[in-house]
């Protein structure tokens, strides 16, 4: 799976985390505070208007405080009647027509039905859950106010912020139930999808001969059943594995003999398919073609990034350092994952791999094991389990057995070296491609897990909505929420924008701004093509670095949803790190609570009868 | 003796002038539009005292600033100037609204609840105990007749029944001071009636009420004291006995007087130089002229209604 950033430790991570959210809720308020102040004093007077935003302020803050459980949960169970009268239990059935839908027109013969399958439900499963709970949350308190039946309800004891929560957890509630449902459902589908068995007959399974002639067990072919078919590979005995194909694998053993006395074979289930890896991760760095380092690999032309080339042939590597490597974790050896793209400059076989070697590297001594031979399959990860026991290079060239705990990862640190054998060709590796199999999670659990990334996405919108709806009309907090979470997900690229506009480097994003776009989409100037320094487009520029800036701190407060899905991790087969779960739950902790007492302030500065 | 009662009367009057309930000053209304321009002055300032115990009536025209002044009171609006206390507290403190009871104009409550939930709602938000508010609901469903549709959402409801439940659910909490909008418009002639005698139950329990409506018959009959607003502004306000006193006629009112002591009595009268002399049988009103017909017909059902004592022959019916 792709990684771009890596995951920090959550106890490193929450203590600047909160700084930051600190100083962001103190420059919101401040800026709320004047704006308020600034509305006040055209139609009161500076005095006044200070004294009333001051006023404003205690009251919404004692407003804030400590609202009463009672009438919380009167007022959220007053959402959750309206929600199901509203019948939106017939999402439910929708979801179940997707199900459908899906286990139509999803390819189980694709190249990874798991991920797949996997992506395709827990994204539904997003869609839909915060689609229904954003409709209701937007919708709920206009309603309200317009059919002034708020009326009844802030002329008894409630205070504004029981009404606002109230709402944000009613409409929570329902989302958490349509999720849980659609949860399990999901997961059963998945499971029952992607599950599958062969059969071995004893007439596709031919005798194998080693070279000399001699009897070396046994190869066949399995049963083609969900649109593949694997090769078979069986020791003397008749037992051994079918091999992968759509990244999974199986155990074969004989079952029994017929009357005839032929073997029967049995398959077992699929291994490798819904899986949670819990990786050890190293840090990468690279070696150019003379075997210097280099911050670096080579860039193939490829715009992303993300991975870089290492060429084959040549003393160029990829160095992989890991740490914290001990036997007790990995008794049977090191088992190593990698996934390792291809960049060919001719063609050659393209049915066969590209030939490389691993190596592993005691980073203090220097003592290195022999290559061990990989062939790099593009879109599947191989596995390499490194022995316990295994071969170093003296000297001399001498070959000497050592023990991989003891001499090479001495201190709890080990390189893995990565090189391309075959000129002209081109590995391409990410920090994220290798690393050390430390461990399986259960899979079910993963995708609670994953379930509970939806989760906060689902609050997140709920809170978002309500807030929105405290002071605009349904269908304009509807737009709100959703520009508000378009400014979120894009929050990275805006960034870059500005950056771009206000240093006038047009190389971290070309093209310029709102304005310049469009006139180079009239005018069909290309984005990588430089304006004439024009006082015009002088104008245009500053305009479009003025449009930019509030866009620019709205990016840097607004939530972005796809940074809270973690889909990606339960697809590519990979156990969510309870860092990164931590992290994400109190970030939209943060935001929720944010957007609950600006809808409080919101509400409470508004005359809900006029 | 007479001492003591005077002693009592100056302590009543005392604790009268203490027991403000609604206390109003120089409190008015401006409501702008979007950029702060005004656009209708709804209130102009207005000072009022409402004492416990008493019902209050706000009379005038529509738009005549009524709503405005109970929605200032119950801080659902905010006052351009001056300030509403209601007991002693401002308006916009919410916590003065768990003595409160408010009946909007047109009961805007829940459509998707049924009457028991709408009654369970309301008692919840006042933090009310699952059997407090089970007995209250039931208490309140029965007193406004809605016990056969107590299991209905009220969408389903007509207007009149919107009302019923609207008047329970402002009683939920037992409230000291009841604000009612309209209370009587959508009701028919009995549930009006029903109404009028359910504001003099609650004022002969010791609560105050508030209530504003422009039908001047169902404010003549229960309010003690009324004001009544025009464009804004407070043009009267007294008590309603004296406020309708007519001074300088003399009304007269009798039963079992043969037609020759009416002479007599009209003699004697021109005798002691009366003017404008008018003697005869007086009127009643439409409204106890329906609700004699239909207590009739629900004591006699399947027959015409007995036209009430009094009536002529011609339509007296068999």
């Amino acid at each position: 799976m792709v990684l771009e950033e890596q995951i920090p430790q959550f106890t490193a991570w929450i203590g600047p985390a909160l700084l930051r959210y600190a100083a962001a809720a103190s420059i919101s308020l401040l800026i709320a505070a004047i704006l308020a102040w600034l509305v006040q004093a055209i139609a009161n007077g500076p005095l006044a208007a200070g004294d009333r935003v001051y006023r404003g302020l205690l009251a919404g803050l004692a407003d804030v405080s400590l609202p009463s459980p009672r009438r919380v949960w009167a007022l959220a169970r007053l959402a959750i009647q309206e929600s199901l009268r509203r019948n939106v239990l017939v999402v439910l059935a929708l979801f179940a027509l997707i199900i459908l839908f899906a286990g139509w027109f999803l390819d189980p013969a694709s190249v990874d039905p798991g991920r797949l399958y996997i992506g395709f439900i827990l994204s539904a499963t997003n869609l839909l859950v915060c689609l229904v709970t954003l409709v209701l949350s937007v919708f709920s308190l206009p309603a309200d106010i317009k059919s002034r039946t708020i009326q009844t309800v802030t002329t008894k004891p409630v205070r504004t912020s029981e009404i606002v929560l109230g709402r944000m957890l009613g409409f929570a509630a329902v989302g958490t139930c349509l999720l849980a449902l659609m949860g399990l459902a999901g997961w059963a589908f998945v499971v029952r999808s992607v599950s599958h068995g062969h059969t071995l007959e004893a007439e596709d399974v031919f005798e194998a001969t080693d070279g000399d002639g001699a009897p070396a067990g046994a190869e066949g072919r399995t049963s083609r059943d969900r649109g593949h078919r694997h090769r078979v590979i069986l020791d003397a005995g008749g037992s051994g594995i079918a091999e992968t194909t759509q990244g999974h694998r199986h155990q074969v053993s004989v079952s029994g003999t017929t009357a005839t006395g032929e073997k029967t074979f049995a398959v077992g289930p699929a291994i490798g398919l819904l899986e949670a890896r819990r990786p050890l991760r190293g840090t990468l760095r690279f070696l150019d073609r003379d075997g210097r380092p280099a911050t670096k690999g080579i860039s193939v032309g490829s715009e992303w990034a993300y991975r870089q080339y290492i060429e084959g042939g040549s003393a160029a590597a990829a160095i992989w350092t890991f740490e914290g490597v001990s036997p007790g974790d990995f008794s049977e050896g090191l088992p190593l994952e990698m996934t390792v793209r291809v960049f060919r400059t001719y063609k050659g076989d393209i049915e066969e791999g590209i030939h490389g070697t691993v190596q592993i590297r005691n980073p203090t001594s220097g003592l290195r094991s022999e290559s061990l031979p990989i062939v790099a399959r593009e879109f599947t990860i191989d596995s390499l389990l490194i022995p316990r026991r295994i071969n170093t290079v003296l000297a001399n060239g001498e070959l000497q057995e050592v023990d991989l705990f003891d001499d090479l990862a001495s201190d709890g640190r080990i390189e893995v070296w990565l090189q391309c054998l075959e000129p002209a060709q081109y590995y391409g590796v990410a920090q994220a491609d290798f690393y050390l199999r430390a461990g399986d999670g259960s899979f079910a659990l993963n995708y609670a897990k994953s379930c509970v990334g939806i989760w906060f996405c689902m609050l997140l919108v709920t809170a978002l909505g309500v807030m929105f709806s405290t002071f605009l009309s349904g269908p304009v907090a509807l737009l709100a929420t959703i520009a508000t979470l378009m400014i979120g997900q894009f929050r990275e690229f805006i960034a870059r924008l500005f950056e771009s506009q206000v240093t006038g480097d047009a190389t971290i994003v070309p093209g310029g701004g709102p304005i310049e776009s469009l006139y180079r989409i009239v005018t069909q100037t290309s984005i990588t093509m430089e304006l004439d320094p024009t006082p015009a487009v002088s104008a245009m520029k500053l305009v479009d670095t003025i449009l930019l800036a509030p866009m620019r701190i709205a990016a840097g407060i607004f939530p972005s949803l796809s940074s809270l899905g973690t889909s990606d991790f339960v697809a590519g087969g990979f156990d969510i790190p309870g860092d990164l779960l931590g992290a994400h739950a109190c970030e939209t902790l943060g935001y929720v609570l944010a957007f609950f007492v600006a809808g409080v302030f919101c509400l409470k500065a508004r005359e809900v009868a006029s | 003796m007479i001492q003591e009662a005077a002693a009592s009367s100056q302590t009543m009057r005392r604790s009268e002038s203490a027991e403000v309930v609604v206390e109003a000053r120089n409190l008015s209304k401006v409501y702008r539009d979007f950029w702060g321009r005004s656009k209708k002055t709804a209130l102009k300032p207005l000072d009022l005292d409402i004492r416990r115990g008493e019902i209050f009536g706000l009379l005038g025209p529509n738009g005549a600033g009524k709503t405005t002044t109970l929605k200032l009171l119950l801080g659902l609006i905010f006052p351009t100037s001056g300030e509403a206390l209601v007991f002693g507290r401002p308006a916009t403190d919410v916590s003065k609204n768990e003595r409160i009871g408010y009946l909007p104009e047109e009961s805007y409550l829940y459509k998707f609840l049924d009457a028991e939930e709408t009654l369970d709602f309301y008692g919840r938000l006042f933090g009310m105990s699952p059997e407090e508010r089970r007995r209250r609901a039931a208490a309140l469903i029965e007193m406004v007749g809605l016990s056969r549709d107590r299991k209905r959402q009220l969408r389903e409801y007509s207007k009149g029944m919107t009302r019923r439940i609207g008047v329970a659910q402002a009683l939920i909490n037992d409230p000291e001071l009841v604000i009612l909008d309209e209370p009587t418009s959508g009701l028919d002639p009995i549930g009006t009636r029903e109404m009028k005698d359910l504001i003099i139950d609650l004022k002969s329990r010791g609560k105050t009420v508030i209530m504003c409506s422009h039908l001047l018959a169902d404010v003549e009959d229960v309010c003690d004291r009324i004001a009544v607003l025009h464009q804004g502004e407070l043009k009267e306000l007294g008590r309603v006995e004296e406020l309708l006193r007519v001074t300088g006629v003399t009304q007269i009112r009798a039963t079992g007087l043969s037609p020759a002591a009416t002479a007599e009595l009209k003699a004697v009268l021109e005798r002691h130089g009366a003017a404008d002399i008018e003697i005869g049988n007086p009127r009643s009103t439409l409204e106890d002229l329906f609700l004699e017909v239909v207590r009739d017909t629900e004591a006699r059902p399947g027959r015409r209604a007995r036209r009430p004592a009094g009536a002529s022959d011609a339509t007296r019916t068999g």
